[in-house]
């Protein structure tokens, strides 16, 4: 490429940062604890709440929430799976491709306005795919933890996830 | 108690029996305000779900819809009925995304009873809930757990 075409000089040399993992990357037990941890706040909860039509007061009805035995708003359990969820995906499966299914969600404990989630996940299957060569399948056995490291959540996720140097076809 | 702590969700423990099932009202278009802010938001960092560009090449041509959005939308359109009176979610099984959705794409809920069980502080209900969008397409199915508030409770 000419240098009238680029950017900014010398942008062709510049080195894509890879994130992520791919088919051959995954060992079954493996052991992924994810990045960055998420303090779930009151605005998160009331939005992810009203956006999906989820009315049950609990979520955004604070006396509501305190007649009904709750010291504090209860986060939306579907925001804190999303949310654990997210936290994996760049390990897991941002160079993979279709998320195909959760098995065997179980929520553990209450959340809270102001409770900090973390996710961890382990290898937990992977086998070749029987129609599409470049791809494979792997499983995933994903836990949450609040603040004081409790298992709020846990789940089995499935995904397709491109081999090396392949895409998976979308 | 105040007014605000004594709202009343709509159905409770009893008004469920296994084989019943049911559409929901309210149908909702999954637009980039809904699905992007969610996927954002819960740092899902998977550019497919919020970069057109990159997803031009694909047969779909644009950016896709992360899963849990469908997964959380068709639970909360069937919210209202299955969920409002909610003590507590308890789980999720068989969940199955089918088939891809788009920003612009249109979803409606159904739910189906699959079982019923008493329980001391109200009932446990199971229900399989369906997402399908404007064009019939099923795009979701899954199992979900939930304790209910029995009536007068």
């Amino acid at each position: 490429m000419s240098d009238e075409n680029l950017p900014f000089p010398n942008a062709d040399k510049a080195e894509l940062l890879l994130v992520g993992n791919q088919y051959e990357d995954f060992e079954i037990g493996q052991v992924f604890e994810h990045h960055w941890g998420r303090t779930l706040n009151s605005g998160d909860n009331a939005q992810f709440s009203y956006l999906t039509l989820h009315f049950n007061p609990n979520y955004f009805n604070a006396e509501y929430a305190k007649a009904n035995g709750h010291e504090k708003i209860v986060v939306n359990p579907l925001l804190v799976f999303n949310t654990v969820l997210g936290m994996s995906v760049e390990d897991l499966s941002e160079r993979g491709g279709p998320f195909l299914g959760i098995n065997e969600l179980t929520h553990h404990a209450f959340v809270y306005e102001g409770d900090t989630i973390v996710a961890r996940s382990t290898v937990l299957d992977k086998r070749e795919s029987q129609s599409n060569p470049d791809v494979g399948i792997v499983t995933w056995h994903t836990q949450g933890f609040n603040q004081r490291d409790e298992l709020v959540i846990d789940y089995k996720r499935s995904n397709i996830v491109a081999k090396s140097g392949k895409r998976a076809k979308i | 108690m105040s007014k605000a702590a004594s709202v009343q969700g709509s159905r409770y423990f009893e008004d469920f029996s296994v084989g019943d099932i049911y559409k929901h009202f309210r149908g909702k278009t999954v637009k980039e305000n809904d699905a992007v802010t969610i996927c954002n938001m819960v740092l899902n960092s998977a550019s497919g779900h919020f970069n057109d560009d990159l997803m031009s090449g694909t047969a779909i041509g644009e950016s896709i819809v992360y899963g849990g959005v469908t997964i959380s939308m068709v639970i909360g359109l069937a919210a209202q009925d299955t969920a409002s009176n909610a003590i507590r979610e308890l789980g999720m099984d068989n969940i199955k995304l089918l088939s891809p959705v788009k920003h612009g794409d249109t979803l409606y809920a159904y739910s189906e009873v699959l079982d019923t069980a008493d329980d001391e502080q109200g009932g446990v209900v199971t229900f399989r809930h369906y997402g399908v969008n404007q064009k019939d397409k099923l795009v979701f199915q899954g199992e979900r757990r939930v304790l209910l508030k029995k009536r007068g409770a």
